[in-house]
């Protein structure tokens, strides 16, 4: 009972904080020019390591795949954002290049700062609580609600967060560039020993020598861990994987203007009461001067609707769970956090053919559509029983429906109340992250 | 102590179970050190066994003499890194290339190390960011598998993962740098002397080692709350019960009452420290941390027990201080819980205020800018123990060797151009090894048979009675000496590009200090300072002190040709 009279006061204050932050959007001047510029910190440009080199040999090539037609750059291409290049909700792969791949090509962009898979806040220094005791604090604690003018709260939930893929399964970018690399849908390399043989004869062979030391080979296993962590490590090193040059940056730094709408959209993205997007979509430099990521690193089960695209959905028994599985399987009973999946980045959104997990959408309309009806009017997102019903999260089995996020903005509303954004606010919020977009050409 | 952990950070454990934890009593310390007069270097006219007036002891984090010397000194250089050649003469340490374990090796050999069974490998400059490796009592004697080191990819090769760009791998327990990355260590190597063969007292980690390297004791200690049973194989926990009624530290927690310490787990120590030795003979010395301070503000503006700062190698930012980690706030006499300034500069050092009269509440614990704030006013303690910022502590996961490096070497630098230079002596060593891999072994000296105990079997270490506790009653959880780490004393009286091969351990560090200034009192109360080897070795006290400075590049870790600028 304290608890929770403790949480409506704070939401109060909230709900205080809100008004008086839109108070002062509207007092940004009319120009569109941050009032309030920061220094961002970026990493200074080095010329890439050898260990950066050897990794972008293997990021392009195609002949480590079964097929020889897959290279990392195929799915991640650099001229999309190291995301997917086409409007297919998954890629093709396999040892054919006809099977379909199980969930929409997630960017390699801005995962240089990306903490490791935590139930709560990371804390590398603490050597003393594993997973499954984490998971048992997190059942019993608080959740603070996700808005956008007080991040810092929910920032401390006890929550899952961090790690790569949809589901976090990898923490470091090694680890993650193995599953594509064995994955029967994906390059479908046999074995580990398959892959060592290929790279014993590379043309690039000989860097392996020259780092690693002659009998790098000897040891299949660590020769293809080296030469994931070389991959990796061309990303880490490799600038255009996380430039922040968006026209927001400048705008951050004071270095360009927004224009009526974007900055409409800009209040709109960090109002609570419209769409909140801010809430788990950080937009604020860290105390650090390090650019925003435009992501909490949190997980949410969204509820987003079957795509019916995809081949694996024509069994109604499979169900995409995220953390709790199928292709993650080490919390898999954790089921509170079943049907949940990672907040990505909003950088470069704007640039995406495909959005969610599963690829169902395919324009940030669409997108913000689902944000705006999925409780007021489910009717609009959902398709219809035969009965006619609306068939709501009909992606996640019933009884892991509890796990849908209802608490956040605008996820609180119910059937009948007003949408949180009108068609001109999604198209301004549109115009807002169309900002996000790196490659902007600053003024000054 | 560290299988693949998801953790929490303390902030979110306080906020679930708050519990008031009593402070410890202050208990007043035998004697006490006089405040300094201003601007004036008090340690100077201290009377000392030898031409060393100042100690400084740079006390870094989880780092084998293997994973950094394995190749010394030769190193792989390939383009692009800065490059390492070795002084003509340098003579041979004893790492895996004399002994010719790079190939063959038994953790390769042994199949009981399974899929992960690993020859040694290079960790390139680019692999700074590593995993952490396992280093408890327990899962480190087993790796050392009575002496003949062949299950580290087994018992000691699991760690945390690291940041996003980290490097893992199987059997990674068994990769070492080179002076490609630890470049300024192997400078000081051959232009100072470093022993390669130091080992901690016992096996564990972090707490045990900052233990023996200020008392050479480890039982003795007090719970003052506590969520955790005595250590097991299968169940780790900080403590075993020593068989005479009493407790002895075998791995970490943190420190009673210390405002930054975890509310549900704390412990204190019952023996003395050299703090308390020192305080007797009114000789100045202090315990200088980074992050310490509680009313300082990063940059970035965190503060308090949160103060943080960014590691771009690691990718993350990382709390700057560990109570775990901090020597002398785990007794009574020599403990700041709060975490309260010095009254002055000037008083740094010592018990009391400038009066003379009024306890400074600092009691000799302090911020690491404290350190460098105290000598450029002319006060340089005569001990001075020092724990660089968590991200530049060189444990693996949080922190890196290159981090490491601008730390240790923004020291040096400094140091080398104090007056006080001139008679100094500077120690880098390191509380464990976090699991790495070394190949050499030392014979059980300080046996153990608790159920904790695993290096000659399921609860044996060693043979023979134990040795006695702070009671003077044999106890047992003190199995040692355990994992080899460097140590390297930098000073104008160190010998030059030489490597003793005495034996020595972490509390050869205090048996220097009473040595030189103390006439040879010892600790008591089973300390192993009585018998622990000398460091002389590794000095030269007939050439005058005429050993040159060396200052280093804190980025490249290569020599740099005139000083840098002040800190």
């Amino acid at each position: 009972m304290r608890t929770r009279l403790c949480l409506l006061a704070a939401l109060a204050l909230c709900a205080a904080a809100a008004t008086i932050a839109a108070a002062d959007d509207t007092a940004v001047p009319a120009s569109g020019e941050n009032p309030d510029p920061v220094k961002l910190v970026r990493r200074e440009a080095k010329p890439l390591s050898a260990m950066a080199q050897l990794g972008k040999l293997l990021f392009y090539d195609t002949s480590l795949s079964f097929s020889g037609g897959l290279s990392c750059a195929s799915c991640h291409s650099p001229d999309h954002a190291y995301g997917p290049a086409t409007d297919k909700p998954v890629v093709l792969g396999g040892p054919d290049l006809k099977k379909e791949g199980a969930r929409a090509v997630p960017s390699l962009m801005y995962l240089e700062r990306q903490p490791s898979f935590s139930i709560g806040p990371d804390n590398e220094e603490n050597e003393n609580v594993d997973l499954a005791q984490a998971a048992a604090l997190g059942e019993s604690a608080v959740r603070a609600q996700k808005v956008a003018t007080d991040t810092a709260a929910a920032g401390a939930n006890l929550v899952p967060q961090g790690g790569l893929f949809w589901d976090g399964r990898a923490d470091t970018l090694q680890q993650q560039a193995l599953f594509p690399l064995l994955n029967p849908l994906e390059m479908a390399a046999s074995s580990i020993d398959e892959v060592a043989a290929k790279l014993k004869n590379e043309p690039y062979a000989y860097r392996f020598t020259q780092l690693f030391g002659l009998a790098v080979f000897d040891d299949h296993q660590m020769a293809v861990t080296e030469a994931l962590f070389a991959i990796g490590r061309y990303q880490i090193e490799e600038p255009s994987f996380h430039p922040y040059t968006s026209k927001f940056d400048y705008w951050l730094e004071g270095r360009a203007r927004l224009s009526e709408q974007e900055m409409r959209g800009y209040t709109l993205f960090n109002d609570p009461k419209k769409a909140n997007c801010g809430g788990c979509h950080l937009d604020k430099p860290t105390a650090d001067g390090l650019p925003p990521l435009f992501t909490d690193h949190q997980y949410e089960a969204l509820g987003v609707p079957r795509n019916a695209a995809l081949a694996a959905n024509a069994d109604p028994a499979y169900f995409d769970l995220g953390i709790c599985g199928p292709y993650r399987t080490d919390i898999s009973d954790q089921t509170q956090y079943c049907a949940m999946f990672a907040t990505p980045t909003l950088r470069n959104a704007a640039t995406r053919q495909v959005f969610m997990h599963n690829g169902v959408y395919h324009t940030l309309e669409q997108v913000l559509d689902f944000y705006d009806f999925r409780d007021v009017a489910p009717d609009k997102i959902y398709p219809r029983a035969a009965d006619g019903t609306v068939l709501k999260y009909d992606d996640i089995p019933d009884k892991y429906r509890p796990n849908a996020d209802i608490a956040d903005p605008p996820f609180d509303r119910h059937p009948g109340d007003p949408p949180a954004m009108t068609a001109q606010d999604e198209a301004d919020i549109i115009a807002f992250l169309k900002t996000l977009t790196d490659g902007y050409q600053p003024a000054k | 102590m560290s299988s693949r952990q998801v953790l929490l950070s303390a902030a979110a454990i306080a906020l679930l179970a708050p519990l008031a934890v009593p402070a410890p009593a202050a208990e007043p310390s035998q004697g006490a050190v006089a405040p300094a007069a201003p601007s004036s270097d008090a340690a100077e006219s201290a009377a000392t066994a030898t031409p060393i007036k100042h100690l400084v002891v740079i006390f870094q984090e989880n780092v084998s003499f293997d994973h950094y010397f394995a190749t010394y000194p030769n190193a792989t250089n390939p383009p692009g890194e800065p490059a390492f050649a070795a002084a003509p003469n340098t003579p041979a340490v004893n790492n895996l290339a004399k002994a010719n374990l790079l190939k063959n090796n038994p953790n390769f050999i042994n199949k009981a190390n399974g899929a992960d069974a690993a020859e040694p490998f290079r960790l390139d400059r680019t692999q700074a960011a590593t995993a952490d490796q396992n280093h408890a009592y327990s899962a480190e004697q087993q790796a050392y598998d009575a002496g003949k080191n062949d299950l580290f990819p087994k018992y000691t090769g699991k760690g945390t993962p690291g940041g996003v760009g980290a490097f893992g791998t199987k059997g990674q327990v068994m990769g070492y740098f080179d002076g490609n990355t630890v470049g300024a260590l192997w400078q000081y190597a051959q232009h100072f002397a470093m022993s390669d063969n130091m080992f901690a007292d016992s096996y564990g980690p972090s707490t045990p080692g900052a233990l023996n390297v200020v008392s050479g004791q480890t039982n003795g200690m007090k719970i003052v709350i506590s969520t955790k049973n005595p250590s097991t194989v299968s169940a780790v926990g900080y403590y075993v019960e020593d068989g005479q009624g009493g407790f002895t530290m075998v791995n970490d927690v943190d420190p009673g009452g210390d405002v930054c310490s975890v509310p549900k787990d704390q412990a204190m120590m019952s023996g003395k420290n050299i703090g308390d030795l020192l305080n007797a003979g009114s000789v100045s010395w202090g315990g200088f941390m980074g992050g310490f301070a509680f009313d300082a503000t990063n940059a970035n503006g965190s503060t308090g027990c949160k103060r943080s700062t960014h590691s771009t190698i690691v990718g993350s930012d990382v709390v700057d201080y560990i109570a775990h980690h901090n020597w002398f706030q785990y007794y009574a006499s020599t403990a700041n819980p709060k975490h309260d300034k010095a009254s002055s500069l000037a008083a740094i050092g010592s018990s009391f205020e400038h009066d003379g009269t009024t306890r400074d509440p600092a009691n000799h614990e302090y911020d690491l800018k404290d350190f460098y704030d105290a000598l450029k006013a002319g006060n340089f303690p005569a001990i001075s123990y020092i724990k660089a910022p968590a991200y530049q502590d060189g444990h693996a996961g949080y922190s890196d060797p290159l981090d490491e490096q601008a730390a240790v070497v923004d020291l040096v630098n400094f140091i080398e151009q104090q007056p006080g230079w001139k008679d100094t002596a500077i120690v880098i060593t390191y509380d464990d090894s976090d699991g790495w891999y070394d190949h050499a072994f030392a014979p059980v000296t300080s046996a153990s048979a608790d159920q904790a105990d695993q290096l000659n079997g399921p609860g044996k270490c060693g043979a023979g009675a134990p040795k006695p506790g702070v009671e003077g009653k044999p106890v047992n959880g003190r199995c040692g000496p355990g994992t080899r780490q460097p140590f390297i004393v930098v000073s104008p009286f160190a010998k030059t590009n030489y490597v003793s091969h005495t034996h020595t351990s972490l509390a050869s560090v205090p048996r220097f200090i009473e040595d030189n200034w103390l006439k040879g009192a010892r600790l008591g109360g089973g300390s192993f300072d009585a018998a622990a080897g000398s460091l002389m070795d590794l000095f030269d006290f007939k050439a005058g002190g005429k050993t040159a400075a060396v200052y280093v590049d804190p980025e490249q870790g290569t020599p740099l040709s005139a000083p840098p600028a002040g800190h």
